[in-house]
């Protein structure tokens, strides 16, 4: 089967729900989304006013469902969404949106406009107006295991690895253990430091974890795109795999994403409850730490300052761990303008780095994250997600800055107490 | 002028000394002028300017031209109040001609008029009743002079004009529609000289006498913007009729011997032109205060008002709400509602059916056209 208009247009009106048609109703027009969205911040240009890149949607939402809508479109004074709208739309509802989900914090009546966006990409991606590289992406997902390609022996490989340099076991598909360790290949291909960390501190806390040879991947391009159908397809394999080790609580890694879709949208996806919980690694770490199960020694010297990915922030409300866990092992920790719920985007979250197409928007909107961080003058920066590290790597770049970034969990790591 | 002590004994020749000779004594005099004052709504400290100014005025000549008219301003002015001291007011001005009421006629009487205008130039006051027909100047004539003519040439030398009734005002009955006659007001002929428009079909008589005072103590009245005297037409019948709460009640005689009517509900429907009729009916009344149309049980023609002969039936109400509100109110009410739960439900139809027609969606089928 292909890709259609009428799937799209068929997807927007099964999509559109009571919060979306009450959204479209109150907005008071006033633009104040706009001063929110790093990418209309970064270029000026008004095309980047969120509200504005759910046009399609709202136009679904008025000729469908409103009866002035209907009206309009029986006498011909609206014009039906075709594939060229769609196609126009794309780099508005992909390239430069990260459902970052700051615009949805500005709204004055309250619109949750990042809401909104996801929904809006299911129409997108039911009428094959997804771009290339996040449908690739996703194609990889549901048919290697992994966005990247990365297949379990790579993962094997690496865990050979770390076998080796920590003289500790990595266990794979372990029944009855606590935790089930998640991975987003990013830290398979670029970051083998986090799973060392993992090793290591789970280790030291004497907690009994396992990964999974059937379900390693964290990461959902189906939430990227847009489409519930393969999201589920995904957080299926997560869930099946958790419930077959009977495991009583799923990591999600250091990604913003994945944690969103395990944490909020997998319950709803398959449409149960789960018989797990979800939490992210930075939860799992503070837990450890409040317990006294996370002994550290030694402090960073160097003034360092703490990125917010935007999904464990505002989507999730993780904001206060990670504090917590820099001022364990970081003696000059600083706070960046914005930090916390209202922190700026990295600018390649929601399917923009997998996006070839958005190359070029996501490097402007990294001027943003360069003035926050050249303002502060740091030596380095902590993160807590894979995706925000290679943006902020791959910017810093770009821009020619020098500036190491380091994820949380890596960093706590190597302040573990030494075993006597 | 010392306006706070009036004077007791009049100056010769003037309105004053004209009252006392007639017998009408100070007493009856200071009456007069107190209820001229409260009629015209000056304030009390008014009345003895209004004294001291009439019984110092000259009593001024007044020529009176009737053309297309029906003797009924000069009835309502004579018949009404010829006992009263407004009368009498009325025969205190110099009448040098009026040929309803004059004895002399034909020459001798447009004679009268020639040597009033002569002697007077420039100071006496003309009033007007009835139009004047220009479709053809001998449809009316007095004395063999057409009306036009008689108006322009004594309009020369008059030092106001004073237009009695609605036809002199505004053309009234002759100029209804298909207007015969071709008949127009003073003030349609005469540009320059300052004009009184006392409209009504006919006005009230203390009115008229009303004006001519205020004229005489102190010149011309305020005016509004039909040039009428704004104290006596300043407020709405409507506004000040005593019927007034029946109809912010909403109660209304439908017909003129339904229960309504016979309690004295509002005649608004009955097609009462109170509420865009601006007179003194309400206040003053007629026959000597005696009531007023309304009071009657007939609704206001709006006699006072431009063109009312032609502003449809005197039984069509200004305008009446298709039925009754509340009830229209209710009915558009559940329209609304139903075409909005309609609208629902339409909605919720669309989207099960959008649910139903979802065919899912896999990696396979992110690519338009033939793809694998």
């Amino acid at each position: 089967m292909s890709a259609t208009l009428e799937r799209g247009i068929n997807a927007f009106k099964e999509h559109l729900d009571a919060p979306i048609a009450s959204f479209f109703s109150s907005c008071v027009h006033c633009g104040l989304c706009a001063d929110a969205c790093l990418f209309y911040t970064e270029t000026g240009d008004p095309q980047y006013t969120p509200i504005h890149k759910l046009e399609p949607l709202r136009r679904v939402w008025e000729q469908e469902y409103t009866l002035w809508g209907l009206f309009k479109k029986a006498i011909g004074l609206a014009r039906p969404l075709t594939d060229k709208d769609l196609e126009d739309w794309v780099p508005l509802l992909y390239n430069s949106c990260t459902l970052c989900g700051r615009c949805s914090m500005v709204c004055p009546v309250g619109n949750d406009l990042v809401y909104m966006i996801r929904k809006a990409r299911e129409g997108m991606s039911a009428s094959g107006n997804a771009p290339e590289g996040v449908k690739g992406a996703a194609k990889r997902t549901i048919e290697i295991g992994s966005p990247m390609g990365v297949r379990l022996p790579a993962l094997k490989a690496q865990a050979k690895h770390v076998e080796k340099d920590t003289g500790l076991s990595v266990p794979f598909d372990q029944e009855g253990v606590e935790y089930l360790v998640m991975m987003s290949s990013m830290e398979i291909m670029n970051y083998p430091e986090y799973l060392e960390a993992i090793v290591r501190i789970f280790h030291q806390a004497g907690k009994s974890w396992t990964l999974s040879s059937e379900a390693f991947e964290a990461t959902n391009a189906g939430i990227q795109i847009g489409s519930s159908d393969i999201a589920r397809d995904i957080v299926s394999r997560i869930v099946t795999a958790a419930e077959k080790l009977k495991v009583k609580t799923v990591i999600s890694p250091e990604c913003g994403h994945a944690y969103t879709a395990l944490r909020w949208e997998g319950a709803n996806l398959i449409k149960r409850p789960f018989t797990f919980q979800v939490q992210h690694i930075i939860e799992v770490l503070d837990e450890l730490r409040e317990q006294g199960l996370l002994k550290t020694e030694g402090m960073e010297e160097e003034k360092l300052t703490f990125h917010d990915p935007c999904q464990l922030v505002r989507r999730g409300g993780v904001i206060q761990q990670p504090r917590n866990l820099m001022n364990l092992v970081a003696s000059h920790f600083v706070e960046m303008n914005d930090s916390g719920k209202m922190n700026w985007c990295c600018g390649a979250g929601g399917g923009v780095s997998a996006n070839e197409d958005a190359d070029e928007i996501k490097m402007k909107a990294f001027n943003r994250k360069k003035e926050q961080l050249e303002e502060l003058k740091v030596d380095g920066l902590v993160t807590a997600c894979a995706n925000c590290r290679i943006q902020l790597e791959e910017g810093m770049e770009e821009y020619e800055m020098e500036l190491p970034v380091y994820g949380l969990t890596e960093m706590l790591a190597e302040h573990l107490v030494k075993d006597k | 002028m010392s306006t706070r002590k009036p004077s007791s004994s009049p100056a010769p020749g003037s309105v004053g000394e004209y009252l006392r000779a007639q017998g009408i004594s100070r007493r009856g005099f200071l009456k007069f002028c107190t209820a001229t004052a409260s009629m015209m709504a000056l304030s009390p400290a008014f009345v003895p300017r209004l004294v001291e100014a009439l019984e110092k005025a000259p009593r001024p000549s007044v020529i009176w031209l009737s053309f297309q008219e029906c003797t009924g301003c000069t009835e309502s002015l004579t018949r009404s109040h010829a006992p009263t001291v407004e009368g009498l007011i009325f025969d205190a001005i110099s009448l040098d001609y009026h040929h309803t009421l004059q004895a002399a006629s034909g020459e001798a009487a447009e004679l009268a008029r020639e040597e009033a205008m002569k002697e007077n130039w420039g100071k006496y006051v003309l009033v007007v009743d009835g139009s004047i027909p220009l479709g053809n100047p001998g449809f009316s004539t007095i004395a063999g002079i057409s009306n036009v003519d008689m108006l322009m040439d004594t309009a020369k030398g008059a030092a106001a004009i004073v237009s009695v009734g609605t036809c002199a005002a505004y053309g009234g009955l002759p100029q209804a529609d298909p207007n015969p006659t071709g008949a127009v007001s003073v003030q349609d002929l005469i540009k320059d000289k300052p004009i009184i428009n006392v409209p009504g079909c006919p006005p009230i008589p203390v009115v008229i006498t009303g004006v001519l005072a205020h004229f005489l103590a102190f010149g011309l009245p305020e005016l509004d913007e039909l040039n009428r005297p704004k104290v006596f037409y300043g407020q709405n019948i409507h506004d000040r009729c005593y019927r007034r709460p029946f109809y912010e009640r909403g109660q209304f005689a439908e017909t003129f011997d339904d229960e309504g009517a016979k309690k004295g509900w509002c005649l608004y429907k009955l097609g009462c032109k109170g509420p865009t009729t601006y007179n003194a009916c309400a206040t003053t009344k007629w026959n000597q205060g005696a009531s007023f149309p309304i009071e009657s049980g007939h609704g206001c023609l709006g006699c006072s008002e431009p063109r009312f002969w032609d502003g449809g039936s005197f039984y069509k109400a200004l305008s009446v709400p298709t039925g009754d509100l509340g009830q229209t109110a209710g009915y558009a009410l559940a329209a609304g509602g139903a075409v909005g739960i309609a609208a629902g439900l339409l909605a919720r139809q669309k989207k099960a059916q959008a649910v139903k027609d979802h065919e899912t969606v896999t990696v396979n089928d992110l690519h338009k056209g033939e793809h694998s």
